[in-house]
């Protein structure tokens, strides 16, 4: 395999990520990074220009990039070689954020999936959660507003609680009812925030089971890995459901589906050279 | 005698005034979209005594309704765009949509310009459809139209004469003329160059499909059973020539077959979709009566007999057509697989679809035996939801690229 250079960019519903890498068959060089959040703008604007940044501070010319490779909500993106899907390119990224990862749980704004991989990154089974907000990260910026808090103080408040209040996890119109009721009540919001977290990792961790994880590591990818309140309250459910995994986070977990998208374009650019000596 | 049409696309529409693709496909979307007809209605209304012949899936000979002077309406049901509320009155819960939508259609009076009707044998749903449009619209000439399924030509053929005779005779009826056999064999003729034509533009499509999206050629396909056949045809020339000379950017998708979407038809937006996941589709079974038949029907001799010939020996397999050997069902999916060198199946057929149902077992298991990737969903003509469907035939496409 000679050495090539290839960009994956994922569009998800709050950001869009870009990265780029150097690939020479086993030896991965992870070149540069670029998260923008979408704020209304046109996130396939916003994928040209983090794409573009990230060339233009490598140093790095268009057309020597093999492959850009597209994932989340990208697949309308013109300048794509490739689309690839999220659960393949998060379980791929996630293996090579933590080697360990057997299983890989991605929870962005709007919805989560469990993914199991082996340890190349490959898809054996995944699943998703149903239509409805309650188990994503959209609903926890609504109730952060709710509660007059920064997004980034979640994780720490939730993992401050001694008393979590009891969250229906059904449905995000009956949580929020509850969190105006809990609000109303007195209720600290670091027991709020952890019944949240806690009604959320019962979810995560019964879909971990449906999809047969049931041992090693779990990687956590997609914008709310970086949440340590969920991180913690996920391996009490864990162990609560008895399940044999450990969930793990990274910091640059958000940019997991990004990573497996430019991995996955090199390994598809090499496949297709070959077919094409096969051919000729 | 030997038939050549008389003014060839090619010259009747110069490569230099050809439109732009969206030009064409934009005609066509809105021919598709429109569910009262209105070109058809100004057709009929153009010359007095013309008279419009509505037909259903899958296949009937078109060649009889234009010797008949009659303008062929293709009739797909409602698609997504028609809220039906009549016509679940008449059907079980575990009924299809399109006989839903098709009598929608009629009580809504969208269909009160069309003079006569054909239902070809699908199912019984549709067989049964004919005899309660019969009840329904009583001043409508309605024919069901049952195609053979035994192919020895001293059993099945003569039949199928017989019963073509019939349905000449009911459309001379219809039009107070009675169709010559030269009428019938200017008519083949011009469906057989209709027919090399489809041809072009798909096996186009199977060469370059990046140049010729299928949710365009769906509609040019669809628009063009909306239409004469002579204009059909010009607007397929300009088509391929247009499609030809856009530059259009190749990407790096999957190229598969989708099957068992041949009566009810599926939403433009889950073609749309199952693109934008990634797949080009080189091979369907959309809409398939324009390609029913696969190689010229000759227009020497009786045409009728040539008509019953050309569907008992050259026509597709279809989940409609009895396949005598279990052991046969579906290597003629695998062979069309090969030619259009599609790396995998998606077989999405409309809910409670027996024909298609029924086949997908047999069919599945023979891709399997192949080694040919497949995944399988159902649909209504009305879906909404594409996110599920763009999921699945997404990761399927990731698989074949990655792993096949």
């Amino acid at each position: 395999m000679s050495e090539i250079v290839t960009a994956g960019i994922d569009i998800g519903s709050g950001c869009v990520k870009a990265v780029l890498f150097r690939v020479d068959g086993e030896r991965i060089e992870w070149l540069d990074k670029e998260v923008a959040r979408i704020r209304n703008r046109d996130p396939f604007q916003l994928a040209g220009e983090a794409h573009e940044a990230i060339l233009k501070r490598t140093g790095v010319a268009r057309e020597a990039v093999a492959y850009v490779a597209s994932t989340g909500d990208a697949e309308a993106l013109k300048f794509a070689t490739g689309h690839f899907y999220s659960m393949t390119t998060h379980g791929r990224g996630a293996v090579f954020l933590n080697p360990k990862a057997r299983a890989v749980l991605d929870i962005g704004a709007l919805n989560g999936r469990a993914i199991k991989v082996d340890g190349s990154g490959k898809v054996s089974s995944y699943k998703m959660t149903s239509q409805c907000a309650s188990g994503s990260g959209q609903f926890l910026e609504n109730i952060a507003r709710y509660l007059g808090i920064a997004q980034d103080e979640i994780g720490t408040l939730s993992r401050q609680a001694d008393n979590p209040e009891k969250v229906s996890s059904i449905c995000a119109v009956l949580a929020e009812t509850d969190v105006i009721n809990m609000v109303s009540r007195g209720i600290s919001a670091s027991n709020i925030l952890k019944g949240i977290h806690v009604s959320m990792a019962v979810r995560l961790a019964k879909l971990l089971k449906s999809i047969g994880a049931s041992e090693g590591v779990v990687q956590m990818t997609g914008g709310l890995a970086l949440d340590v309140g969920l991180v913690a309250a996920l391996n009490e459910a864990l162990v609560q459901e008895k399940v044999a995994l450990v969930a793990e986070s990274h910091p640059d977990a958000i940019f997991a589906g990004a990573i497996g998208a430019a991995l996955w374009g090199a390994y598809r650019h090499e496949k297709l050279a070959a077919l094409e000596t096969m051919a000729a | 005698m030997t038939i050549d049409t008389t003014s060839k696309p090619t010259e009747s529409m110069p490569t230099e005034t050809m439109p732009a693709t969206a030009e064409i496909v934009e005609r066509c979307r809105s021919l598709y979209e429109d569910l009262d007809f209105s070109a058809a209605r100004a057709w009929k209304a153009a010359v007095p005594g013309r008279k419009v012949v509505g037909f259903m899936p899958v296949y009937a000979p078109l060649e009889l309704i234009h010797a008949a002077g009659c303008l062929p309406l293709g009739l797909f049901g409602g698609g997504d765009q028609m809220e039906v509320i009549h016509g679940d009155a008449y059907y079980q819960s575990y009924i299809c949509r399109i006989p839903r939508s098709t009598v929608e259609l009629g009580v809504t009076k969208r269909l009160d310009f069309v003079d006569g009707m054909i239902f070809p044998f699908v199912c019984d749903v549709i067989r049964n459809l004919s005899g309660m449009w019969k009840l329904m619209f009583p001043h409508v000439w309605s024919k069901f139209f049952d195609t053979p399924q035994n192919f020895d030509p001293e059993v099945g053929g003569r039949y199928y004469v017989e019963e073509l005779k019939e349905l000449r005779d009911g459309l001379g009826t219809l039009t107070g003329r009675k169709i010559s056999d030269d009428d019938l064999k200017r008519s083949i003729a011009l469906y057989n160059e209709n027919r090399r034509l489809v041809r072009e533009v798909y096996a186009f499509r199977a060469r370059a499909p990046w140049k010729a999206p299928t949710s365009e050629i769906y509609l040019l396909m669809r628009a063009g059973l909306m239409m004469e056949v002579e204009e059909h045809n010009r607007l397929l020339v300009a088509y391929l020539a247009a499609a030809e000379a856009e530059d259009r950017p190749k990407r790096d998708n999957v190229r598969v077959a989708v099957y068992g979407s041949f009566c009810e038809q599926p939403p433009l937006n889950l073609i749309k979709s199952l693109e934008m996941a990634g797949c080009y589709v080189v091979e369907d079974d959309y809409a398939l009566v324009n390609r029913f038949i696969t190689e010229d029907v000759s227009t020497d001799g009786d045409p009728l007999e040539a008509l019953a010939t050309a569907y008992l020996k050259h026509s597709v397999e279809t989940s409609c057509k009895y396949v005598p050997n279990e052991e046969d069902k579906g290597k003629y999916h695998v062979a069309q697989v090969r030619k259009a060198r599609a790396e995998g199946v998606i077989y999405a057929t409309p809910s409670f679809c027996d024909p298609a149902l029924l086949d997908r077992p047999m069919i599945c298991r023979r891709l399997g035996e192949a080694g040919i990737p497949h995944i399988a969903f159902k649909y209504a003509e009305n879906s909404g939801q594409m996110q599920p469907i763009r999921e699945q035939a997404g990761t399927f496409a990731d698989s074949i690229k990655l792993w096949s």
